[in-house]
């Protein structure tokens, strides 16, 4: 096999995204969908079917089943959420920062970069700060 | 109908057949794994007589798989009267299909270069025809936002367990489903934070061009190698894969948000889970270990970055190689680590590695301000591993676990267990 050097520098920028670039995953997203609603199918057709009044009873290891399902549950749970929504919001927001930051970071005499730097430090720093709340007021226990 | 999109469509019908294939044999090497730690010989029985042809030889077990698939569907489908039928029948659907898109961005095999052809003759419609010469991405869908589409196909897979365990009105699925849901969330937040290191690093989204510059050994683990293994770990916790499999934890929750799913839905669950490795392996390898880079050396000769056929075809092994080798990793430590317990899978995950995170977003976002080599990221990270360490011990803690002061309560400080 001929290993032969190259730069990776050299990347390739490919024609400009078209339709065609994401056609692909629609065919992909109908072949995933066919997969899991024609095995549904299928094994509803083939395999036996009986019915019974034991069967239909919740399973609890055996035990009568004492109260329904649909209760009441930990905040915590609640909680989590909260904060995972505050964070993740956070992250889609950096999303464009962390693509466009390096081709002005490097220029030199760039005014953008240091900007944008003080900018996102800036927004990190209140992320932070709320990060350091919740732990002190106790979010972040899980006992 | 462009070179690109023929040859994203080959790449996506063949590599579908591939994982299916490989997820039904990757249940088979599970096994063989969990034997092998546990000095056992595992399946080697089911060879591919069904009972009926005359063959003596067992091929090594390797009909099991098989075996497992036709059980499957010949099993009884019931859908106990209980739960909400339309949540339970669509949750199987809603875990197969991220999992089985999720992984459209990966770039198998680099770039394929043609120097054009022309078609045979006899063919319909294409007969004679000419195609110039192209370079195409041998991958399913060369976008600019890759990344992030992984990223955003990976989080919808937390709704699939979620409907599920909600559906199933059992109470073993409910807690599976919350507990399932936490974890997800929570360890999406360290995962999505890697991959913002890695794009700020590497200033794109687009996978093709995080595997190119790579190449010639650049490797991000060299440059993150404490990121890596969050990363890691967080992929481990978004499968649901031990030491972070508290939602199907055998032992309290039976088999938590699947628990009332038989027959083929259950396989579905099973199936995604294992399709979910292949694809949170391979995420890792096209981030830190160099996607089809064959060399970890830096600096050193390396594949061509545009090839032929032969050239795609090594590539795409090399990648796979690796996807393995991390998919075995991941049964090995689900065979060796025990579970933690929800608590600890918690703090874990917003008291260490989202910090840490944090602090290198911060670390890189300096040292890609000032134009630094990325060496320095690898001296961060160490002084970041040894600061977390050092700091973890001195931070207030809250006493975990309490022994509830309860009348009666096992570990009561009040009275004896069985006084009255």
């Amino acid at each position: 096999m001929n290993f032969v050097l190259s730069t990776p520098t050299t990347a390739l920028t490919l024609a400009a995204e078209t339709f065609s670039h994401y056609a692909p995953l629609g065919v992909l997203l109908l072949m995933a969908i066919g997969f899991g609603v024609g095995n549904l199918i299928l094994t509803s057709i083939i395999g036996p079917s009986r019915q019974g009044e034991t069967k239909g009873i919740v399973y609890e290891s055996g035990m009568d089943p004492i109260t329904s399902s649909r209760r009441r549950f930990n905040v915590r749970f609640y909680m989590v959420a909260m904060t995972f929504l505050i964070f993740d919001v956070e992250i889609v927001f950096l999303y464009p920062w962390a693509v466009t930051f390096p081709s002005l970071g490097g220029t030199e005499g760039d005014a953008l970069a240091p900007l944008f730097v003080a900018r996102m430090l800036f927004f990190l720093l209140t992320s932070i700060i709320a990060f350091a709340y919740a732990w002190r007021k106790g979010v972040f226990r899980y006992d | 109908m462009s070179p690109q999109f023929v040859i994203s469509l080959i790449t996506i019908v063949l590599i579908v057949h591939v994982m299916l294939l490989a997820t039904s044999y990757l249940i088979m090497l599970e096994r063989k794994t969990c034997a092998w730690i546990q000095d056992r010989i595992g399946p080697n029985r089911t060879g591919f007589s069904f009972g009926v042809l005359p063959l003596k030889f067992h091929f090594w077990g390797l009909g099991q798989p098989l075996a497992d698939g036709i059980k499957m569907f010949l099993k009884e489908d019931y859908t106990p009267p209980f739960v909400e039928r339309a949540l339970f029948l669509l949750a199987p659907v809603l875990v197969i299909v991220p999992a089985l898109i999720g992984w459209a961005v990966i770039p198998w095999g680099g770039y394929y270069a043609s120097e054009g052809f022309t078609w045979w003759a006899w063919l319909p419609f294409l007969g004679g025809q000419t195609v110039a010469p192209f370079t195409v991405a041998v991958t399913g869908a060369p976008l600019s936002i890759g990344v992030i589409y992984m990223l955003a196909i990976g989080s919808l897979a937390v709704y699939g367990v979620v409907v599920g365990g909600y559906g199933s009105a059992n109470k073993y699925a409910f807690l599976g489903g919350l507990r399932a849901t936490a974890q997800m969330l929570s360890y999406e937040i360290p995962q999505g934070l890697s991959v913002l290191i890695i794009i700020l690093m590497m200033g794109t989204a687009t996978t093709d061009v995080i595997a190119v510059q790579q190449s010639l050994g650049d490797w991000n683990i060299w440059y993150q190698p404490l990121l890596a293994f969050i990363f890691f770990t967080c992929i481990l916790a978004e499968c649901n894969r031990a030491p972070f499999d508290i939602a199907e934890a055998e032992q309290e929750l039976v088999a938590g948000y699947h628990v009332e799913y038989s027959s083929m839905k259950f396989a579905l669950f099973f199936l995604g889970e294992y399709l979910h490795m292949i694809t949170g392996s391979a995420f890792f390898v096209l981030l830190f270990l160099g996607g089809w880079s064959a060399n970890p050396i830096p600096g050193v000769a390396d594949l061509p970055i545009v090839g032929g056929l032969g050239i795609v075809l090594l590539k795409f092994a090399i990648f796979a190689g690796k996807v393995t080798f991390l998919v075995f990793a991941m049964m090995w430590i689900r065979w060796t680590l025990p579970r933690l317990r929800f608590d600890q899978l918690m703090k874990l995950a917003w008291r260490a590695m989202i910090p840490i995170a944090l602090v290198l977003l911060l670390a890189t976002g300096v040292v890609i301000y000032l134009d630094a080599s990325f060496w320095i990221l690898t001296a961060v990270n160490a002084i970041v591993f040894i600061g977390a360490a050092y700091l973890y011990p001195k931070l207030p803690s809250d006493d975990g676990n309490r022994r509830v002061p309860l009348a009666g309560s096992r570990f009561s400080p009040l009275l004896p267990a069985d006084g009255n």
